[in-house]
């Protein structure tokens, strides 16, 4: 049934935002690096909303990055905050890029994240907390840009998260 | 949706007003969460180790040249450390010197690190329930790591000297200079208020001062040396390269001289004479 694949793809969406959470916090190196890896987080949050936003509802989003909030050392909330505005913002925008090419689909996934980025930086600065060297926040936004495609690539060929192409009725249909 | 976004933000905001208060919760999260993730990370970062030995063993015929003349220094040291040992215990026997039996330790297994380029810390698997308190000094076998800061029932963390908000009070050896080991996000942590920079040379060793009375006085940081700057950094002792068992000295706080000495003043001068103010240690 259409309903019960969904539910299986939010429990899929959970379970690789614990995988890539249990990856970041294994003690594999604990000298400080000198580059930043993309936030393979923000990627699949974005990805999804943008391609299948019924597959991530808001509060799975919130949930998943207030843990990741609480679990990597970042003030609680403002990320969250931050994912939760920017994968709403793209999922009003799903329809109007469904038949739109990648690199347009591509480009505002991208505006986005470095939306982001800026926002949580500067909200830091405003509110006067320590922060991050900006090359490496720089140079983490920008691994997160690219990673995207690599995201999309893999969520549709192997996870089975697809754009929707018109007449295409295997969702709940009613609700798009 | 905007109930999620408010609540969000109400978070970060009462964090930045009420900073310990969230921070505890953020500590007994991770108490629950961590130690159920344990049984799985710890054969991952065997196996991702595993693999690098590996990778490793392909250099090995140079590695093993290296090591051979290493070891030829190293016996030659290992005689001097071997006479001075026996000066050091004639002469500790000749003092009558009574060594600090309350420097003794706790060790704990590091189960994970930050998870995030932008910090450094690990999370250690003692807490609370074995006694850990807030502030300890953590070292490997040889030199300081860092300090413990937030406790939960069963986790502790440990921030790590390259951590950019730690800093710690140090003393260069042998001129006597004090200095704050600030981490900068770095492998090697800066020297900073040196109050002569000309008497430290790179080569130099860097202790733990005890100002401040959170740490222990006289524990291993690190060398000097010089970075292409000209900044003087600490080249730091700790393998940090692999942390795997931490030691966390108990510490109960440096105790204070406050007492003006009663033999010599008579008794309502002491009431007036404030302590003059020299942290010892």
């Amino acid at each position: 049934m259409a309903n019960t694949s969904i539910w299986w793809k939010r429990g899929l969406y959970l379970l690789l935002a614990l995988a890539i959470l249990f990856w970041n916090l294994l003690p594999l190196s604990t000298l400080p690096p000198s580059w930043a890896g993309p936030d393979l987080l923000i990627a699949l949050t974005f990805a999804w909303a943008l391609r299948r936003p019924e597959f991530v509802p808001v509060l799975l989003i919130a949930f998943v990055a207030f843990l990741a909030d609480l679990l990597l050392q970042r003030p609680p909330g403002l990320m969250a905050f931050l994912v939760v505005l920017g994968a709403e913002q793209l999922k009003t925008r799903a329809i109007g890029l469904r038949d739109a090419s990648f690199a347009g689909e591509w480009a505002a996934a991208g505006l986005v994240v470095i939306a982001v980025f800026l926002l949580n930086r500067v909200t830091l600065a405003l509110f006067v907390v320590d922060q991050a060297p900006l090359g490496l926040m720089l140079i983490q936004m920008i691994a997160t840009i690219l990673i995207y495609p690599v995201v999309v690539l893999i969520s549709h060929l192997f996870l089975g998260v697809r754009k929707l192409a018109p007449g295409d009725d295997d969702a709940i249909g009613a609700r798009i | 949706m905007g109930v999620v976004l408010l609540c969000l933000l109400g978070v970060f905001l009462v964090w930045r007003i009420d900073s310990p208060r969230v921070e505890r919760f953020r500590a007994q999260v991770t108490d629950q969460v961590m130690p159920n993730m344990e049984w799985l990370m710890a054969p991952v970062t065997g196996a991702v180790n595993l693999v690098r030995n590996v990778q490793s063993y392909q250099r090995l015929v140079d590695q093993n040249r290296e090591l051979r003349s290493e070891l030829r220094q190293m016996q030659a040291w290992k005689e001097a450390a071997l006479q001075l040992e026996q000066e050091n215990a004639r002469l500790l026997d000749l003092n009558n010197v009574r060594l600090d039996p309350r420097l003794t330790y706790i060790t704990g297994v590091v189960i994970a690190d930050s998870g995030s380029p932008f910090r450094q810390s690990v999370l250690l698997n003692v807490g609370a329930r074995d006694g850990i308190i807030d502030g300890w000094a953590a070292m490997d076998g040889i030199g300081l790591v860092g300090r413990v800061s937030g406790v939960g029932e069963n986790t502790s963390r440990v921030l790590l000297l390259t951590d950019a908000t730690s800093s710690v009070p140090a003393t260069i050896q042998p001129s006597g200079q004090t200095a704050l080991v600030g981490g900068d996000n770095s492998a090697a942590p800066l020297l900073d208020f040196i109050e002569n920079a000309d008497l430290v040379r790179p080569g130099d060793r860097v202790v733990s001062s005890g100002d401040g009375g959170v740490f222990p006085a006289g524990l291993l940081i690190g060398q000097v040396a010089a970075d292409r700057n000209g900044r003087l950094r600490v080249r730091l002792s700790a393998d940090f390269q692999r942390l795997e068992f931490l030691r966390l000295l108990r510490h109960h706080g440096t105790e204070r001289v406050d007492d003006p000495g009663r033999l010599i003043l008579p008794e309502e001068d002491l009431s007036q004479s404030l302590p003059v103010g020299e942290p010892d240690g």
